[in-house]
């Protein structure tokens, strides 16, 4: 890429320098890189080609490439997530559990389809791949922490109390 | 029964360095110090210890494939394989939930054998609350100092399941797509950053201070003949008990499936997947199939990572078959053709099948399809898309005759 005019940071100060430090806290810069997505997706909820750019910049990769990881894996969004980001697991043990019906009842109780997120911006869910939690079948997680076997009134719950 | 890996699980703090130290933790690790790297790694291949990740490959082997400093300068590294996500384990979540320690010190030893300074443990991104609480016991080994010769680093991944395979794994280390290399070189010659890199999972790890501590014969006593001491099972679906269940190798299925409690509501056994559903099934006539690598091989499948699904009566086989590979279509990385075709194919068959609008032809499809992706792609998931449809199909074909109506033919 040709030299280009600096651009005003996607960032606030203390999350650039969070970005920074992941490219030194592994042996070699690029290490940090799924992790600093991650990041990313958590502040913003989604990773945009400007977000993407902008950590292309930090770790001096081609945009390119960090684009390229962050489209690959499923933890990064292109589009917005909900602050609370449901994830019904869809393995076997967890379908033959039923996890059809949790489904439907994330998609009745949010009022919205899987991916998409509530009008207030609070939920989004979607169906996930194996948990690692087949003796909870079946296995709902919020933000990367397992919650349990679901149920329909443990979905009627997470909807009220995270109206905060 | 024999327990090495949850013989102290009813002490409700062993998550903590003062109740692992009070129950002997980290004297294991004191010992291997003293010894010579080569004599760890010779007590560990006496213990016929297997890679509980699911390759079953001997570890100490493994670790001798690591060339010499002498004739491969520069950095080393042990990585732990913590990316747990073959649909039906969920043993090493529970191992890092309960014995944390027991991992570090395990990891600590494998560092010593192989001579690495730095190590990391690579987990998957859905297990936030295991990383919590690693994150606590890496901070209380490095106040311990059981970290100075050492370092212990953790990674999250991005919830790709290929990522669990080793070299994936590394590429997704490294800050790239999850794309398995084509071996050789293996790992322990060129892994991390290039480096020689010692892959190994999380339960594999976790057995090396009872080895250390007891004898690499003692521990290969347990066990079944060249697969040494005990092995975890995460049972789930249809049984009484779901959870995780620790035999000696080489235990009968029919007795992991009664320390479950058995076929939910008395009900008749369909089928038993051992390893993971990346594995053929097992039928009734195989309960007294010996649960070890070799005896689990012979009976036409594969022991993998101990995810044991046990499925009734009541389930379907094409209904099981399509959601394993509607699962393997969704992780397929992309990189080999028939595996990136292949897997969305066979589940578009089955998808078909299951709404009633199949042809006869759709068996003989599956058949072929999946023989025209096995052993045609670079990794193990490949591998398994193109066998997964055609052993279900060929231990229930009544099933899925079944699903093609009369007025199809």
């Amino acid at each position: 890429m040709s030299a280009q005019a600096p651009v005003k940071s996607p960032f606030s100060p203390e999350q650039e320098k969070i970005l920074t430090e992941w490219t030194t806290r592994y042996p070699y810069p690029n290490m940090g890189l799924v992790e600093a997505l991650r990041s990313v997706q958590d502040w913003h909820r989604m990773i945009s080609p400007e977000t993407a750019s902008r950590v292309a910049e930090i770790f001096h990769m081609p945009f390119s490439h960090v684009w390229g990881v962050a489209t690959f894996f499923p933890a990064f969004t292109m589009k917005p997530v909900g602050k609370y980001r449901i994830g019904s697991c869809r393995g076997l043990s967890c379908w033959l559990a039923g996890s059809d019906a949790m489904e439907a009842c994330l998609e009745k109780t949010l009022g919205v389809k899987a991916r998409a997120v509530t009008p207030d911006g609070k939920f989004s869910w979607e169906p996930m791949e194996c948990l690692g939690a087949c003796e909870q079948a079946p296995a709902l997680q919020v933000n990367d922490r397992l919650k349990g076997a679901a149920t329909e009134k443990m979905i009627a719950t997470l909807a009220e109390e995270r109206h905060d | 029964m024999t327990k090495i890996l949850t013989k102290h699980f009813d002490e409700p703090r062993l998550h903590e360095l003062e109740t692992y130290r009070r129950l002997g933790g980290y004297e294991a690790l004191q010992k291997a110090r003293a010894m010579a790297p080569a004599a760890v790694t010779a007590e560990v291949k006496k213990s016929n210890l297997r890679g509980l990740g699911g390759a079953g490959f001997p570890v100490g082997m493994k670790w001798e494939t690591v060339p010499p400093e002498d004739k491969v300068p520069g950095p080393r590294y042990v990585v732990v394989n913590a990316d747990e996500s073959e649909p039906g384990c969920f043993k090493d979540r529970v191992l890092l939930t309960r014995a944390p320690h027991q991992l570090l010190e395990g990891l600590l030893i494998a560092a010593h054998a192989v001579g690495a300074k730095e190590t990391f443990i690579f987990l998957r991104g859905e297990y936030q609350n295991q990383y919590d609480i690693l994150e606590k016991a890496v901070q209380e080994a490095d106040a311990a100092g059981w970290t100075k010769a050492a370092s212990i680093s953790l990674m999250r991944g991005a919830g790709a399941y290929i990522s669990g395979l080793d070299t994936a794994l590394l590429e997704t280390m490294e800050g790239k797509k999850a794309w398995p290399r084509q071996p050789p070189p293996f790992p322990t010659v060129a892994g991390l950053m290039g480096k020689p890199t010692v892959v190994n999972n999380v339960e594999t790890l976790s057995m090396l201070p009872f080895i250390l501590r007891e004898g690499g014969e003692v521990f290969a006593k347990i066990g079944s003949a060249r697969n040494g001491g005990t092995v975890l099972f995460s049972v789930s679906g249809h049984v009484e008990k779901p959870g995780v269940y620790e035999v000696p190798m080489g235990s009968k299925l029919r007795d992991v499936l009664a320390l479950a409690g058995g076929v939910r509501g008395g009900r008749r056994l369909k089928a038993v997947i051992p390893g993971g559903t990346s594995m053929p099934p097992l039928v009734e006539k195989d309960l007294d199939v010996a649960l070890d690598f070799d005896a689990v091989r012979a009976a036409g499948t594969f022991l993998g990572a101990g995810g044991m699904i046990v499925l009734d009566e009541s389930a379907d086989a094409v209904a099981v078959a399509h959601n394993i590979e509607r699962f393997l279509s969704h992780e397929s990385c992309g990189q080999c053709t028939p595996c990136r075709e292949g897997a969305a194919w066979l589940e578009r068959i089955l998808e078909r099948l299951l709404r009633g609008g199949g042809v006869p032809e759709d068996l003989d499809n599956l058949k072929r399809v999946g023989e025209n992706i096995t052993g045609k792609v670079i990794c193990a998931l490949g591998d398994t898309v193109g066998v997964v449809a055609r052993a279900w199909l060929g231990k229930f074909p009544d099933d899925f005759k079944a699903k093609i109506p009369r007025g199809n033919s």
